[in-house]
């Protein structure tokens, strides 16, 4: 008697499992497009807490895969008649109100040579690998993580987003981050250029490249860490916090400002080719040897 | 005049009341004016609590040391020069101090000094003046900025905080940033400071109008 009431238990407790793994499996619907893009034309996709995944691929279609969360959220895909854009937007179904967790829809997009990117998330983190042109991300509160990119120009913007640059070479960058930290690694190019306002910003990485970095922030840290090889032309400036360094300088006859002891310091390594400019009005800012 | 001026001739108005332009000046500084009530006050007491004898001479010499070095008096310019070059001359004590009478009015004459030692008008010049007001009240919302809260806090409650707790780091930032670039206009990296700021500004606002899901 008691052998068959645990048989019984056991098999009710197994159906309900098998019923519950198939309605999230109803639920977190996947799906998979490939869509014609004309070369050298972009990608737009807005999506609110899920995530986005770009990659490099070979081919001239865009692969994307992406799944929803719940049924009351839909991707709605457009492309222009040339099909020079494509666009891809996370909404809600009319009459549907998700909660933030039910509007999320996860992003996979392997997107093809010289397409450029424009990926925006709410909350999603966003995640951009190998793309070789044009690059545009934005979120407020997701993590933005970029690597391996070269000759390229990233565009980051983020409320409080973390942001993190892993090896990008030879490109331009622009970072614009209210709230949150900025991690830099192997960054170079003709152009890199950091704004925070109460984000910390981190950079490792010998500046090269002959190009302009600057990084500025109002009341965030700027720590920089650079090899002895490395090529600048460095000035570091806080309003009304203090400067740090333990890199061998030397000294410049002339600035373009008059170095204050704790405040403010300049100088040049090697051929000083690459000019690094470093400002915080109330942060710390530290430049150490690598 | 403004408030460095007026400090300058302070102790001349403690002892005789200022002039024209003191009175003028009184007028449109409260910061000043109520220092100058203070001022007044403490000399007052200290009247009431000694017999009419000046303290020794070293007091008045301490005083005026501490003054200088502050910065807050001119050289040769002490408050009471008869007093000063009488008492520095003079070998002999008053006699009729009281103990007492003599700590108090120690005291109350410290006080002074270090009220006005301590003194920091709010700035000196009057336009770095107003810029600091402007500056502090453009760390208050705007109603743009109201608006937006607003607007977010029916979107979503996570994304209101993120949005509100950036709106006030950055209307801090560009305040900050136009004091020093007014106080410094030729200073490139303070002007490079300021635009940073409002490109900040701009970033958030877009990023908040762009978005659509919670």
């Amino acid at each position: 008697m008691k052998s068959n009431t645990a048989t019984r238990a056991l098999l009710f407790t197994a159906a309900s499992f098998a019923i519950c793994v198939c309605a999230a499996h109803a639920a977190d619907s996947r799906k998979e497009a490939r869509i014609d893009i004309a070369p050298g034309g972009t990608v737009n996709i807005v999506n609110g807490g899920g995530s986005i995944t770009l990659h490099s691929g070979a081919g001239h279609q865009l692969l994307v895969a992406y799944t929803a969360h719940s049924a009351k959220v839909e991707v709605d895909q457009s492309s222009s008649d040339n099909k020079q854009r494509v666009e891809l937007l996370t909404h809600a179904l009319p009459g549907e109100k998700p909660t933030a967790d039910e509007a999320k829809v996860d992003y996979d997009v392997t997107v093809p040579a010289g397409i450029s990117v424009n990926a925006s998330t709410t909350s999603g983190s966003i995640t951009a690998d190998g793309i070789s042109s044009e690059i545009g991300l934005s979120s407020e509160t997701g993590q933005i993580t970029v690597h391996n990119i070269a000759k390229s120009h990233v565009h980051v913007r983020s409320v409080t987003a973390p942001v993190s640059l892993q090896d990008v070479t030879m490109s331009r960058v622009d970072i614009q981050s209210a709230g949150g930290t900025v991690q830099l690694k192997n960054v170079n190019g003709q152009r890199v250029a950091v704004g925070t306002t109460s984000g910390n910003i981190d950079y490792q990485g010998d500046f090269s490249g002959g190009g302009d970095y600057i990084l500025t922030t109002h009341s965030g840290a700027i720590d920089v860490t650079l090899p002895a090889t490395a090529s600048v032309d460095l000035s570091a400036r806080s309003t009304t916090g203090t400067v740090e360094n333990d890199f061998p300088l030397q000294q410049k006859p002339h600035t373009s400002f008059v170095p204050q002891q704790g405040r403010s310091f300049a100088g040049t390594s090697n051929s000083g080719s690459s000019s690094v400019e470093l400002q915080s009005f109330s942060g710390k800012i530290r430049v150490k040897k690598q | 005049m403004n408030c460095q001026q007026f400090q300058e001739t302070l102790p001349y108005i403690i002892e005789s009341g200022g002039g024209g332009e003191d009175e003028s000046h009184l007028q449109e500084c409260e910061s000043c004016a109520s220092l100058v009530r203070d001022l007044r006050y403490i000399a007052e007491q200290a009247k009431l609590l000694l017999p009419m004898h000046d303290p020794n001479p070293r007091v008045w010499h301490n005083i005026e040391q501490s003054l200088h070095r502050e910065g807050l008096l001119p050289e040769g310019r002490m408050s009471r020069p008869g007093h000063t070059q009488k008492n520095s001359t003079s070998q002999t004590q008053a006699k009729s101090w009281t103990p007492v009478g003599g700590v108090m009015a120690l005291t109350a004459l410290i006080i002074f000094a270090v009220v006005l030692t301590n003194y920091k008008p709010a700035n000196v010049q009057p336009a770095t003046l107003s810029a600091r007001n402007s500056a502090t009240d453009s760390i208050q919302f705007s109603s743009d900025d109201q608006q937006l809260i607003s607007r977010l806090s029916q979107q979503s409650p996570e994304a209101q905080r993120a949005y509100e707790a950036s709106l006030r780091d950055v209307n801090a930032y560009i305040a900050d940033a136009e004091q020093a670039a007014k106080s410094n206009p030729s200073d490139a990296s303070a002007q490079a400071l300021l635009q940073n700021a409002y490109e900040q500004k701009e970033m958030v606002y877009q990023m908040a109008t762009a978005r659509s899901l919670p």
